[in-house]
């Protein structure tokens, strides 16, 4: 559990539910933009997520002890895209061991697996999974 | 393009023009946007449109089923919708999601629903007004009727249907539908245990009814597809299902009011729940190499 990962959870369970979908739609309108060097075909279709719903692109690199996370998430998509924005926010330049323990029922203790019905939840659980085993 | 008159209930749909010339008659007229992704209204959305979520609004927290009776009443009255408001549905993905919440509706009795051809993509790429400003109105009473229940098929009728060789579509993937999946592409994990088909449906995707604008083919087109390769007879008694009867509402939207098929059930319990249920039969193709 990484501490910027401790700020987001807190914050995500101190409000109400529709709060909390506003928080989300804060974060999807945050996404970083993707860097030039991996704005091509090839790199795509190595880093699509299969197990997800919506085209999500991810882009995992070890930097020393730390892990660097690039994504692409369509505009379409503002759940996965928020939700992604949170995990390069709390994972991004962290250290790949706080990375690797962060909790797996993340979804949950964001208080977001009531408004998302339980599938859509399983994909974002298989992006945090990715993230989680690139940091081991 | 302009809806096709041809079809055989060509009022149930108006197009993008349309309900721009007509969006601020708000007395007469509730605007409803159904979306698949919970937050997409919230990035922008038709000005008059409310929003109303599958999961949040019309699936029943405790039952699987649907909201009805009072609790379809108190969303209609939240959204200032009447017995006399002609609710118009649009959404992202085809109007999967729109076909959805109009199907349920219909099956709560209200039968004023009218869907924007084309849907979300559509107004969007004409660049047509979009706000991000929730849309409120004054709520009104809405007393809930008798339900529809000649729209809907549960796992006894289907399963006497099936027995009768009766007519049905499955409108999922062809790997859904042979047995190699169990799940639509890119969704995984909606609990099935057993991959295959119920036995004698014909395979037909949903959105091979969807023109690359997003709205609906042509009713030549259609007819190519459901009557022609899928060998449906005209008028004859259909059943439609995918795998929790989201997508499969599209396509009895389609045979309905397109083709004019005046018998047609969405099996919404659909393969999570025939898939799963002890003593039920499959049909698998799919053989693994």
């Amino acid at each position: 559990m990484t501490a910027s990962l401790n700020d987001i959870i807190e914050a995500f369970q101190s409000v109400d539910a529709e709060t909390r979908l506003e928080l989300l739609l804060d974060y999807a309108g945050r996404l970083p933009q993707l860097p030039e060097k991996y704005r091509t075909q090839a790199a795509h279709d190595l880093a699509r997520v299969q197990e997800c719903m919506t085209p999500v692109f991810l882009w995992l690199e070890k930097d020393g002890d730390r892990l660097r996370i690039f994504a692409e998430v369509a505009e379409e998509a503002p759940t996965v895209r928020g939700f992604v924005s949170i995990l390069i926010a709390a994972f991004d330049n962290h250290p790949c061991d706080e990375v690797n323990q962060s909790p797996t029922d993340l979804v949950k203790q964001l208080g977001l697996d009531g408004q998302i019905r339980m599938n859509r939840a399983v994909g974002l659980t298989a992006i945090h999974s990715r993230v989680r085993r690139a940091a081991a | 393009m302009a809806v096709d008159k041809t079809y055989a209930h060509p009022d149930m749909l108006v197009s993008t023009d349309w309900v721009n010339e007509h969006r601020k008659e708000t007395d007469k007229y509730r605007i409803v946007e159904s979306d698949e992704d919970v937050l997409l209204y919230a990035t922008g959305h038709l000005p008059e449109a409310v929003k109303i979520d599958w999961v949040n609004d019309l699936n029943d927290p405790v039952v699987r089923d649907y909201v009805e009776g009072e609790k379809f009443a108190a969303l209609c009255s939240k959204h200032g919708i009447g017995n006399d408001t002609t609710v118009i549905f649009y959404g992202d993905k085809n109007n999967w999601w729109a076909c959805y919440a109009l199907w349920v509706f219909m099956l709560n009795g209200h039968t004023k629903c009218l869907i924007m051809d084309g849907g979300r993509k559509k107004w969007i790429d004409e660049s047509k007004p979009l706000t991000k400003e929730v849309a409120k109105y004054a709520s009104k009473p809405f007393k809930a009727g008798a339900k529809n229940p000649a729209i809907r098929a549960l796992r006894d009728q289907t399963l006497a249907h099936m027995k009768a060789n009766k007519a049905m579509i499955d409108v999922r993937s062809p790997q859904e539908f042979s047995g190699e999946r169990t799940h639509m592409a890119e969704y995984p994990q909606e609990g099935v245990l057993r991959g295959g088909h119920i036995p004698g449906a014909k395979n037909v995707p949903w959105a091979k009814a969807v023109a690359e604008t997003g709205e609906f083919k042509p009713r030549a087109e259609l007819e190519k597809l459901y009557l022609g390769e899928a060998g449906l007879k005209p008028g004859e008694e259909v059943v439609a299902y995918c795998r929790i009867g989201e997508r499969s509402s599209h396509t009895w939207f389609v045979l309905k009011y397109l083709l004019g098929f005046e018998n047609v059930k969405n099996y919404d319990g659909s393969w999570t729940e025939w898939g799963n249920s002890v003593g039920l039969p499959i049909e698998k193709t799919y053989q693994p190499a």
